[in-house]
């Protein structure tokens, strides 16, 4: 399997979620954003908190901790990942702004969500996980 | 096809959860006795519980807690792909109303969604 390493150019926007730290490219992070009281959605998995307008478009709410298998984080704070196919928000509990990150981009596991989940990389002291945001939204929407 | 707006609705709560179904969808509003039909509180992992059953033109019906009329048109927001997986196909929008955003169902295709919900649990 090749390694690949992260665009030197490439920057990112390094957010926590609990004790886990992720980055996503820093293009296709639109805003980090405090969402309002969430609608649920009927049939929706535990990691789909919900949804809420915004701008006039209504966007589904991912917590990451539960999405990767983990605990609940009770953040209000998400970061907005915006796709030609439409929006996700992700939970944060921190948000450490943009920076460059460094290492490989392997996928952290075989199957499910962490195929979408690239490293072991760095950015400055913290482990992160470095997001494929379209590899993402198929899991989320698709199954894939 | 999902409509760019809607006129007449049925506003629902499924436990504390909000839905909307097409009024046109409806035939009827009756009791739950009687009826075998599955809770609408299921798509929310609630026990299952109805105060009312909407009933559709082919005989289906879904039980909900509570409902109201609201005649007035409002646009519909497009769901997202996520969430309209998660609903097995039966979530059509979203509307704004009252401040709130309501889930907007097609009455027949949520009722097997939920009938599919008993077959994984079985």
């Amino acid at each position: 399997m090749a390694v690949h390493e992260p665009e030197a150019r490439q920057s990112y926007l390094v957010f926590a979620c609990g004790s886990s730290w992720y980055a996503v490219p820093a293009e296709s992070a639109a805003e980090v954003v405090t969402f309002p009281e969430l609608t649920r959605v009927p049939g929706a998995p535990a990691h789909l908190l919900g949804v809420f307008a915004h701008r006039g478009e209504v966007i589904p709410v991912v917590d990451m901790g539960l999405l990767v298998g983990g605990a609940s984080q009770s953040s209000r704070r998400a970061v907005l990942v915006r796709l030609p196919r439409g929006t996700l928000a992700l939970t944060a509990s921190t948000v450490a702004g943009v920076s460059p990150v460094t290492g490989t981009l392997e996928p952290l596991g075989p199957t499910g969500v962490h195929v979408h989940l690239r490293g072991p990389a760095k950015s400055g002291p913290r482990d992160v996980a470095v997001i494929d945001p379209e590899g993402l939204f198929d899991h989320l929407s698709q199954g894939a | 096809m999902v409509p760019l707006s809607v006129r007449g609705m049925l506003l629902c709560h499924a436990g504390p959860h909000r839905l909307a179904f097409h009024a046109h969808e409806v035939a009827s509003i009756t009791s739950p006795e009687g009826w075998a039909a599955p809770s609408a509180r299921r798509a929310f992992h609630s026990p299952d519980g109805a105060a009312r059953v909407l009933v559709s033109a082919a005989g289906g019906a879904v039980g909900v807690d509570t409902l109201e009329i609201e005649a007035e048109a409002h646009p519909v927001l497009p769901a997202p792909a996520v969430a309209v997986r998660a609903s097995g196909g039966s979530l059509q929008g979203f509307v704004l109303v009252q401040g709130k955003l309501w889930p907007l169902m097609g009455l027949v295709d949520f009722e097997r969604f939920l009938r599919g919900l008993v077959g994984e649990a079985a």
